[in-house]
């Protein structure tokens, strides 16, 4: 059946690491972040608010297969673990991994579920945070 | 400081607009159609467009933050999405202490929509300062 078969490719992938990719924490998009979601605390301009993380390196990387699944991509949660704060000027490193896929049957039909898993260095060399996403084809 | 289990925090009401999908799009980096695009979002079958699940996780961290203020660290934020929101509606973030431990303290979070349905459901530590 062609959905075990997208399940099937996505399993090869579970626990690869892909290429990481570095970002600066430039105050003018610390800005915009904290403008868009609508917190005028002003503590962000100078760090990092708890979300900011997933808009300076990408927590998941595009897989292809999985859209031969479904209709469309959900977002079906994040987790975040906090080690050190960000602040302007830092330069983050992040590394991601697919970290679990696997299929659940509900009352709209069967979902596919991929866990992604991103670990986040600064220019220290210290992770500062750790970042759990799940992605849902429907 | 005297935080007691079952204490909520002040909570904070969002008015999410479309415009504002969008800037949050552009901030992110997240140009998935279905957050500004009414014509694809409703072709797969979506009321039309609706918020980013990372918006509303945007606001719980302010729910959060805005309560927590110096007095401590968040260690871990947490968010699962239940249910989908559309902008032109009002957005309540709500949160509740559910565990005190010396310094450590737990936290039970929500996003209702207009109808009090919980459509983001989650958690956070947070480590007072001593």
């Amino acid at each position: 059946m062609a959905v075990a078969s997208v399940l099937e490719r996505l399993k090869v992938r579970i626990g690869v690491d892909r290429p990481a990719t570095s970002a600066t924490v430039e105050a003018g998009h610390l800005k915009r972040f904290a403008e868009a979601i609508g917190d005028p605390n002003p503590r962000w301009l100078e760090e990092a608010p708890p979300t900011f993380l997933v808009a300076l390196a990408p927590a998941s990387y595009h897989v292809p297969e999985a859209e031969e699944f479904g209709k469309g991509w959900l977002n079906g949660g994040n987790r975040f673990e906090y080690l050190e704060p960000v602040r302007v000027g830092d330069e983050i490193t992040a590394t991601t991994k697919l970290a679990d896929a696997y299929e659940k049957s509900g009352s709209s039909g069967t979902l596919l579920f991929i866990i992604f898993e991103t670990e986040f260095k600064n220019q220290h060399g210290r992770r500062v945070a750790r970042l759990r996403g799940t992605a849902i084809r429907r | 400081m005297n935080l007691k289990v079952g204490d909520e925090i002040p909570e904070l009401v969002k008015h999410p607009t479309t415009r504002q999908l969008v800037q949050y799009a552009g901030a992110q980096g997240d140009f998935y159609e279905i957050h500004y695009d009414q014509d694809y979002a409703r072709s797969i079958g979506l009321p039309g467009v609706i918020l980013h699940g990372l918006l509303k996780a945007g606001f719980l961290g302010q729910l959060v933050t805005d309560w927590l203020g110096d007095r401590g660290t968040l260690k871990t934020f947490e968010v699962s999405y239940r249910g989908l929101d559309v902008p032109g509606k009002p957005y309540r973030c709500r949160g509740k202490i559910t565990k005190v431990d010396g310094r450590q303290v737990e936290l039970e979070v929500w996003g209702e929509d207009e109808g009090g349905q919980r459509t983001t459901v989650g958690s956070a530590t947070v480590e007072m300062a001593s």
